[in-house]
């Protein structure tokens, strides 16, 4: 920043105002010649890649297939030399038809800047093809067209690589323009103030492709595991009875799903008995009741509490919770509990959830303005009454997307469930929580346990997606409308 | 309850002393019971917190006493006399290494754009809901979009069921959790701050760069280094991906080994509970001892990574 006086001062003097240093606009090369360059260098490419095989040949002798190791060579020889004449803001090639690389400010773009666009290009029309497709060419020409559209549609013609390494292919740059606009005394002011001013534009890009990568995840997600769960509904050996088939055994293909689900809600209901009351409990001392002094205790005991891996808790579920207090007690009502059961890992998720339910409880309750309270006192009301009928009403809607939410982890969580539980491979329809069961999240992970033997035998596998996909809507609503809740709760106050 | 209850204020008796209210106070049964109530279950959730420990230091006591040096270094074993962890440090640490190479600038980055240069337009809105939806989608639905993308799309980079596909997969897992507190901390940030270095002619990315990314900083970093103690004790995924249980690492280079058979930490815990627990429950709980030592200490170093820079800032 301190260096940057210097531009300062004769860009304030200049009769100009500096955004004109921003209203250089590229003499985009067209599309025509910019396809034309890019066919010389694809054309050039498999000249490489031949060469390259023809050297193997030679070298290595007759080895059989020609492999994907030639495509990957020829990439990096093509890297190396399209990236020869980077330092003078052109290639090769583009520099027989007058093509140059410009920053934002119509200058020659740094050295990093085109290092940045051609490695980003060459991942996409090259590495992209070669990975995802494995030497089909004709994906890669459908790639080049999908460059070229977004080329044609962007305002500047600027393509992706551009837009990300903050670079404009054009046909003149603009130094001379821009000195005469701004007046600098010498070369280096001026090159500042255009740094400056390329230095924010390419930052914003980089933080935007960043926030995009969220939606991107959002896409990969959906896309993956609706496609799968697609081809498990679409498989021959798929019929739509066998998902009310006895048991769920997908080795042998019964895909029963109320086996899951009674396993599922016996799970959540549990936990949320046990998590609803004292998180509640909790979220109200904390907000109404703690003095600062015992906050500090309270507290970090209740982040510690959170931090616990969730299989720490499976494994403290049928090291503790079943030995020592389900067998002891179960014994005096005449039940007789094994080492896995639904209601030991039922409660080992309820231990996991306190935490969700207390934070986001207390949160909503200590939202609630001091006014309510106060006036609640002023009518001459208790401390009970006043946090019962006055805060915990208003902080209502919270409290709700609290055990919401603690509702959709309970549903999410694997880990307990798989270990505590005691649902192996496959599981029969079971109502009793004293007895072992399966939940849809234990099953995937069962599934998942042996993805290497299940993977292409029939439709175990897809069933693992088929699953997912279910978890990931129940689990969505579920967001969502904790999500509306929240939102509601916050226009009132 | 007495007659003088504030409840029933028909029945008050005048005087009202401050005397008499504070004998009314003790005389509150409801509230005294109401409280109790309160307390019970916060002593509840502390012996939660209390018992797990105690369980888990109790019964790896055996274990990590008797062979407390080969635990921590032996390779996991089929022999219980044998068997350690050693392996399952090695792949926590990568993936650990992993998520902050991926997640933190990329998490750190989205936060930036959401909070500093995104106008309300509908594609913020759009990236807004993701985000905060993609915070709520089970682990083990990340194992899958792990188990399609890293395991099987891209496996001739990451070979496979690999360490990196792991790294990866977890490093989306938790980048919702670092947009967030990003975001928030960032958020907290008076715009004063900022109009201060707009005043003085700086550029947007001047002013986050200066101004803004440092006095956010405690907060971003506090999310971010817990959302790697989040990314350490998760097992579902790497389960889904295809961790292994027993692999022996032969004459490999690291690169092999960084593509090849890998397990981590709360795997291991999870492959010796799921053993017959009259052999392996002792190092099931030793292997969760160290996973909680782990944590807790990245934990420890978030805390006092906050209180050092915010002392620094002199805030």
């Amino acid at each position: 920043m301190s260096d940057t006086s210097t531009a300062q001062a004769p860009e304030a003097a200049s009769p100009e105002p500096p955004a004109k240093l921003r209203s250089w606009t590229p003499t985009t090369p067209a599309l025509r010649s910019r396809a034309l360059a890019t066919a010389v260098e694809g054309i050039l490419y498999l000249v490489i890649v031949m060469a390259v095989a023809v050297v193997e040949y030679f070298v290595a002798g007759p080895i059989g297939d020609f492999g994907l190791s030639n495509w990957w060579i020829g990439f990096v020889i093509m890297a190396i030399w399209q990236g020869w004449h980077w330092a003078g803001a052109q290639t090769p090639i583009g520099s027989y038809i007058d093509h140059y690389f410009a920053d934002s400010a119509g200058a020659p773009a740094c050295f990093w800047c085109i290092a940045t666009r051609q490695l980003t290009r060459f991942g996409f029309l090259y590495a992209l093809p070669i990975l995802a497709f494995s030497t089909n060419i004709v994906m890669m020409f459908v790639l080049f067209a999908v460059a070229g559209l977004i080329i044609h549609f962007t305002p500047d013609g600027r393509a992706p690589w551009d837009l990300f390494a903050g670079t404009h292919l054009t046909e003149s740059l603009a130094i001379e323009r821009s000195v005469a606009l701004a007046e600098i005394t010498k070369p280096a002011d001026f090159r500042l103030g255009r740094q400056r001013v390329a230095e924010n534009n390419r930052a914003r890009r980089i933080m935007l492709l960043a926030g995009l990568s969220s939606v991107f995840i959002s896409v990969l997600i959906v896309w993956n595991i609706f496609s799968e769960a697609w081809e498990f509904v679409a498989a021959d050996e798929f019929e739509w009875s066998l998902l009310t088939d006895i048991g769920w055994f997908p080795r042998r293909n019964k895909f029963d799903l109320a086996t899951l689900f009674v396993g599922t809600l016996w799970i959540t209901g549990i936990a949320i008995l046990v998590a609803g009351p004292i998180g509640l409990g909790v979220a109200i001392y904390l907000s109404e009741y703690a003095r600062p002094k015992v906050r500090t205790i309270v507290k970090p005991m209740i982040e510690t509490l959170a931090s616990i891996p969730s299989v720490v808790l499976g494994f403290f579920a049928i090291a503790f919770i079943s030995p020592d207090i389900l067998k002891r007690f179960g014994g005096l009502f005449g039940i007789d509990f094994g080492i896995f059961s639904l209601l030991s890992a039922g409660i080992g998720v309820g231990i996991l959830s306190v935490p969700i339910v207390a934070s986001i409880a207390e949160d909503a309750m200590r939202a609630v303005p001091r006014e309510l309270r106060e006036a609640s006192y002023g009518l001459g009301a208790r401390k009970a009454t006043t946090a019962l009928r006055v805060v915990f009403p208003a902080a209502l809607s919270g409290i709700s997307a609290a055990l919401i939410v603690a509702i959709s982890r309970a549903i999410g969580e694997t880990m307990v469930v798989f270990i505590a539980a005691g649902g192996s491979g496959g599981a029969i329809f079971e109502s009793n929580p004293s007895e072992p069961g399966q939940t849809i999240t234990a099953a995937m992970a069962s599934l998942g346990a042996g993805t290497d033997s299940v993977a292409g035998s029939g439709i175990a596998f897809q069933s693992l997606y088929f699953l997912g996909a279910l978890l990931f809507i129940m689990t969505l609503i579920l967001n969502v409308f904790s999500d509306a809740i929240v939102r509601r709760f916050r226009q009132v106050y | 309850m007495t007659a003088l209850s504030p409840d029933r204020p028909g029945k008050t008796r005048l005087p009202l002393t401050l005397e008499s209210l504070k004998r009314q106070r003790s005389k509150d049964g409801f509230g005294q019971v109401f409280q109790g109530l309160l307390l019970f279950s916060v002593a509840i959730a502390f012996a939660m917190v209390a018992t797990v420990l105690i369980t888990v230091l109790i019964d790896s006591s055996e274990v990590l006493r008797g062979q407390f040096w080969d635990f921590l270094t032996n390779k996991s074993s089929s022999d219980p006399a044998k068997a350690g962890v050693a392996q399952g440090i090695r792949g926590s640490l990568i993936i650990a290494g992993i998520v902050t190479l991926v997640a933190f600038p990329v998490g750190i980055g989205a936060a930036i754009y959401l909070e500093e240069y995104a106008a309300d337009t509908p594609l913020t809105r759009l990236i807004e809901v993701t985000v905060r939806n993609l915070a709520g989608v089970p682990s083990i639905v990340y194992g899958l979009l792990g188990l399609a993308v890293f395991v099987q799309g891209l496996g001739g980079i990451t070979g496979g069921s690999s360490v990196i596909s792991a790294g990866l997969t977890l490093a989306i897992l938790v980048l919702p959790i670092i947009i967030i507190t990003a975001s928030e901390s960032i958020r907290a940030i008076p715009s004063s701050l900022r109009e201060g270095a707009y005043g003085l002619g700086a550029t947007q990315w001047e002013v986050i760069r200066t101004q803004v990314l440092p006095a956010a900083m405690p907060g971003i970093l506090t999310g971010a280094v817990l959302s790697i103690a989040r990314a350490l004790g998760e097992a579902a995924p790497l389960l889904v991906i295809g961790a292994a249980a027993f692999y022996s690492t032969g004459f490999q280079g690291q690169l092999d080994q960084m593509q090849g058979a890998f397990t981590a930490l709360p795997m291991n815990v999870a492959t010796f509970a799921k053993l017959p627990a009259d052999v392996w429950a002792g190092h099931a709980a030793a292997a969760s001892v160290v996973v909680l030592v782990l944590v807790f200490s990245i934990n420890l170093v978030a805390i006092i990574a906050r209180a050092r820079l915010t002392k620094k800032l002199g805030r």
